[in-house]
């Protein structure tokens, strides 16, 4: 039996019920953004915008039927115990949609809210993502409820944060990785900093800042992804993950490492510069960041060094202030303390006050498509450490309101286990 | 609200019929065992772990800001280097209960503590650690200097130790005792490593007392060379930090001899191993060996055979010797020259005092947050059992703690300022002073640690939990830097100083902070209520009253001895009791003062009402636990009785504020402990099989 039931604008109450989700076919809502299908007691995720990339929209997140009362509704339903989460097309999801934020502010008379509530849900959802089926509301569950990701295609910011924090991520030889923030005026949100901050070494400043490329072995290499599974084999691979009928991580791992290869490293890789990357990358500041790189270019002529500093002068200095500081402190925080800074931070940004190069990031890359950002301050050392600080300080405004994250319980040990230091 | 919603579901589950219940646990355990594979410990029903900040109510104040308070300066680089030690392989990352924490692996062997301490220190040298911390200039290298010395000692005490002894005593030798020759010779060479420094002073026969050391150093005008000679098996240089493997230069103290004239102690620049290693000629030396704690630092024992050295290689700040033969000095009187001497050694004394504070905060930080998780015992038929912080008696071992633990971070905090702003008219403060709060917040700390470890029950036992191996890494901090009686001596010693200069002259007292002797006898009310207690005017008079009184009795006493014919030094030794209660009420009274300051700057009402809750369990909980407040009678029995009434009231409003407190040390989780987190996860079987 199969059924697709296709989400749009439902009361919450509905699917919530039980027997919603298990058997009565429904095919209601103007959008289908999101698929649900249902193999015994898996149930089947499918980003479904395959134009936009897969593209995390306003309707995935804000309306009461979000990704994220879906999501809650299978972790309530004890007949649920395997979510698989895919995209369709040549993406597994390309990130939130803020070209659409920005054209919201842009021409609404600069009303931010809405970005700021999309940005609030989306936050919200990378939590329930990372907290998926612990303890909540101390209450205990009977049965728990897995999370497999495959990732076979383009990960992107918000991609990365509805995937990376789950307890399977399956990459392919498509996978291909990127927090691409910084060159748009942003910065690695959806909980990057919690994720890159975990990465060995420093090589999570690296990704961060530069928005380097990862494909599917890079990712295995460095945890982003705990499985890598040829792409010819995934359909296979989803039929082995219903039919174990199981909740049971050793099980999902084992059914998943039966498909599952060792890829080599490419040669060119930047996870083989480790050694560069944790000299450059650990320094305290940006500008020390840029200085060490430019003597290791003296030292030798390198093709990747000189193309990891064009990225770091190609994006947003104030970007690339409060990202490093970001995820430095994410490396000392859990993951509900990083979405808290995050949103701070992105409703800094959204307000526009200290700058505005999240807008003109947007424009240049994504609407006018002129990749040409005129960056304000256009220099890094016009980013003074006040007005970074103003961008982390507390925000007094009476409009403010902070992120509420479901109260569950801590970050299970998993969520970062695959993420911890590689010896 | 979130708490009573906790225990209603607590309730709901006690509420199950309780055989049912128990046969549930029970063959879920057996099943658990059949199939281990398959047990995972969020479906075990018997015990789930939920986080404080779940549990606990939201922050009333914020916790950033108080963070920013208490660490005083250079937040970034702290966080900088935090995010250095977690990265490293070298720091011993470690995955308990799905987090990582970084220790030291107390289970290596002496010898390869010491090694893997010489690779970190590498470590944080490549990486820059280090810049400035000698060739740097001015207040804001030195505060630097501190944040990121305080930030390697919450890692490892015996790392910091190793980096105090070359940067602090061998670089602040060459700095304070040596002139531009050294400076430029020692100081970039010294912060590049180029050179491992030591600083020998203690020997076998004297410790504290520095001027009775017996080693040599006898001038020879014609080759312009000092011989530095052990003399005696009591003059061997031991516990020199650094000696015993890796130091290649030392600072020698020696008694200088010109022409059979003894010019008293002086410092002197004498290599030790050459740049492979090696011992140099008429060097020996050996291994102080295995010791109770600090064993990633190598202390080491020197004697010195007739070691020549050239004439250059006195620190000749203070006092030269021509080449001729001539002692050259600018201050003639020996004791003077002496106290100008040592007046430089304050900057150990002021990192041993804030280290002991970021010790205290570890532990409390681990303590208190276990005590948020852990349960013991219903008081109620079928009620849930209690957390163990919700035992009064429990918040009393540790609140109190904490409130004196804040009170003396912000003393650590004027101690670093007022070393930063010394000048000659401040060596007398800076000395009594750093004396004062080296030996009450080392005490404090080793105390601290003790009652941590005692309310964290077993897990307290297991290394990985910190709080026992601290008390063996912390414990030499009440004898090194200056033994604490004897310190504590020394501040008596020069309150009655000044007491006596100020009666001689009759002039008003100016300095030490004992102005207060200028005004009238505060008195204190009969009857103490609430909010007389909680009031700074009353905290600060039965502080004031207390440290006039003993100063008095001290004065009479010492004069007493005298006119019996004792004399002056026979007359301090005899009257050690009232100097010691003396010395305590001078400390507490000082840092007080700095907790009252630390308040008044404080802007945000819910900081400043927090902080003054603060303040009146530090001060109440010293007047409980200090019998000098009934045995001279500054209380009454009632008195006593109403303060030690309010000590529990304050407990019980500290209590929901607990969390927020040690969340605010700043302590990345990664620097506690398992038991600190989800001891259930870090303990479960699954974390065994994989």
């Amino acid at each position: 039996m199969r059924t697709i039931l296709e989400f749009g604008r439902q009361s919450l109450k509905r699917s919530k019920a039980r027997t919603t989700m298990a058997s009565i076919p429904f095919s209601f809502g103007e959008t289908d953004q999101v698929l649900v299908e249902e193999k015994y007691s898996t149930r089947i995720f499918t980003l479904n915008r395959p134009n936009q990339l897969n593209a995390v929209s306003f309707p995935m997140v804000q309306f009461s039927i979000s990704a994220i009362e879906l999501f809650l509704a299978c972790e309530e339903d004890h007949s649920v115990k395997l979510i698989i989460l895919k995209g369709k097309g040549k993406a597994f999801c390309a990130g939130g949609d803020v070209a659409a934020v920005v054209r919201g502010i842009t021409q609404a008379s600069s009303n931010w809210r809405p970005g700021a509530i999309f940005f609030r849900r989306q936050y919200i959802l990378n939590y329930v993502m990372a907290t998926y089926n612990t303890l909540s509301n101390f209450t205990i569950p009977l049965q728990i409820c897995m999370k497999v990701s495959i990732l076979n295609g383009i990960v992107m910011g918000g991609g990365a944060g509805v995937s990376i924090h789950g307890r399977f991520c399956v990459a392919t030889e498509n996978s291909l990785f990127a927090m691409p923030e910084t060159a748009l005026g942003l910065f690695p949100d959806v909980g990057a900093s919690y994720f890159l901050s975990r990465l060995p070494g420093f090589f999570g400043e690296y990704v961060g800042l530069t928005g380097a490329r990862l494909d599917g072995a890079e990712m295995l290499a460095c945890g982003l992804a705990t499985h890598f599974v040829l792409s010819e084999k995934l359909s296979l691979l989803e039929d082995a993950l219903y039919k174990a009928d199981s909740s049971d991580p050793v099980v999902i791992s084992a059914t998943i490492s039966e498909f599952s290869l060792a890829p080599n490293v490419k040669e060119k890789s930047a996870f083989h510069r480790l050694n560069i990357i944790n000299k450059c990358f650990s320094c305290k500041t940006i500008e020390e960041i840029i200085l060490a790189l430019e003597r290791e270019a003296a030292d030798k002529d390198d093709e990747w060094i000189s193309s990891t500093l064009q990225s770091l002068k190609k994006a947003s200095p104030t970007s690339l202030k409060i990202s490093l500081r970001s995820i430095r402190e994410g490396r000392l925080q859990g993951l509900g303390k990083c979405l808290l800074r995050e949103y701070g931070l992105v409703w800094t940004i959204m307000r526009g006050e200290i700058n505005k190069d999240f807008f003109e990031g947007c424009r240049a890359i994504l609407l006018d498509k002129d990749k040409n950002p005129k960056w304000e301050p256009a220099k890094l050392e016009q980013v003074t450490e006040d007005m970074v600080d103003r961008y982390f300080s507390k925000i007094n405004d009476e409009d403010w309101e902070d992120l509420d994250l479901p109260r569950r319980s801590n970050i299970p040990p998993y969520a970062i286990a695959k993420l911890q230091i590689l010896s | 609200m979130e708490k009573e919603i906790h225990l209603l579901q607590f309730i709901t589950i006690n509420s199950m019929e309780k055989v049912n219940f128990r046969t549930h646990i029970l063959s879920e355990h057996l099943q658990n065992h059949r199939h281990a594979t398959t047990a995972t410990i969020s479906a075990s029903p018997c015990f789930s772990y939920v986080p404080p900040e779940v549990s606990e109510r939201p922050f009333s104040f914020d916790v950033t800001s108080m963070r920013k308070l208490m660490d005083g300066h250079n937040f970034g680089d702290r966080d900088w280097l935090f995010n250095l030690m977690v990265q490293s392989e070298l720091f011993n990352p470690r995955l308990r209960g799905g987090k990582i924490f970084v220790m030291p692996d107390y289970n290596h062997s002496m010898q390869q503590q010491r090694k893997i301490t010489m690779k970190r220190i590498e470590y944080l040298l490549d990486h820059g650690v280090f810049k400035g911390w000698l060739t740097g200039k001015g207040p804001e290298s030195e505060m630097k200097k501190f944040a990121l010395l305080e930030v390697i000692e919450i890692f490892d005490y015996a790392l910091a130790v190793n980096i105090g002894v070359h940067f602090l005593t061998w670089g602040g030798a060459i700095q304070f005792f040596g002139t531009k020759r050294h400076h430029d010779k020692w100081l970039s060479a010294t912060e590049n490593y180029l050179i491992n420094g030591c600083f020998a002073m203690t020997e076998l026969g004297h410790g504290s007392n520095v001027r009775g050391i017996e080693t040599t150093a006898t001038y020879e005008a014609n080759t312009g060379e000092f011989v530095i000679n052990t003399p005696c098996e009591s003059a061997q240089k031991y516990w020199i930090g650094g000696a015993a493997n890796h130091a290649t230069h030392a600072v020698v103290f020696s008694q200088l001899n010109i022409d059979g004239k003894n010019q008293g102690i002086h410092a002197f620049i004498a290599q030790i191993r050459d740049e492979n290693g090696n011992i140099c000629p008429n060097i020996r030396i050996a291994d102080c060996g295995h010791k109770i704690g600090l064993n990633g630092v190598d202390n080491g024992r020197i004697w010195f055979d007739n070691l020549r050295i050239p004439r250059e290689n006195l620190l000749n700040s203070v006092a030269d010797v021509s080449p001729d033969g001539k002692y050259l000095s600018a201050i003639n009187d020996p004791d003077q020259r002496f106290a100008a001497f040592m007046a430089t050694l304050a900057s150990g004394r002021v990192t041993v005092t804030v280290s002991a504070v970021y010790s205290a905060k570890v532990s409390l930080a681990i303590a208190i947050r276990y005590a948020l998780t852990r349960r013991a015992f219903s008081i109620t038929a079928n009620g849930p059992e209690l957390l163990l912080l919700d035992y009064p008696s429990h918040q009393r071992r540790l609140l109190p703690l904490l409130a004196k633990t804040y009170a003396m971070s912000f003393a650590g905090n004027y101690l670093k300022l007022l070393y930063i702003k010394r000048s000659a008219q401040l060596i007398k403060t800076i000395h009594v002073v750093s004396s004062a709060f080296k030996a009450t917040l080392t005490w404090h700390n080793l105390r601290i640690l003790q009652e941590c470890r005692e309310a964290c029950g077993g897990q307290g036992m297991k290394t990985e939990n910190r709080i026992g191996q601290l008390k063996g890494e912390y414990d030499v901090q009440s004898t090194f830097e200056g033994d604490n009686n004897v310190l504590m001596q020394q501040v008596s010693k020069a309150l009655l100083a000044e007491y006596m200069a100020a009666k001689k002259r009759n002039k008003p007292f100016k300095e030490l902070g004992l102005e207060h002797m200028n005004k009238s006898c505060p008195v204190i009310p009969t009857q103490l209520i609430s909010s007389t207690l909680r009031s700074t005017q009353f905290q600060n008079d039965i502080f004031c009253l207390r440290e006039r009184d003993l100063l008095n009795r001290f004065a009479a006493e010492v004069s007493q001895y005298q006119a019996q014919g004792e004399s002056k030094e026979s007359a301090f030794v005899l009257s050690y009791q009232v100097a010691e209660d003396l010395g305590k009420a001078f400390s507490d009274r000082a840092i007080l003062q700095c907790a009252i300051e630390a308040e008044n700057n404080v802007t945000a009402a819910s900081l400043k009402s927090i902080l003054g809750l603060l303040r009146s369990m530090y001060v109440l909980v010293i007047i409980e636990e200090d019998s000098a407040f009934l045995r001279y009678g500054y209380l009454s029995t009632d008195n006593a009785a109403a303060v030690r009434k309010e000590v529990v009231k304050l407990c019980g409003e500290i209590r929901p504020q607990a969390l927020a407190l040690v969340s605010s040390f700043g302590i990345p989780d990664a620097f506690l402990s398992p038991i600190a987190f989800d001891w259930v996860a870090a303990n479960s079987w699954s974390t065994i099989e994989n």
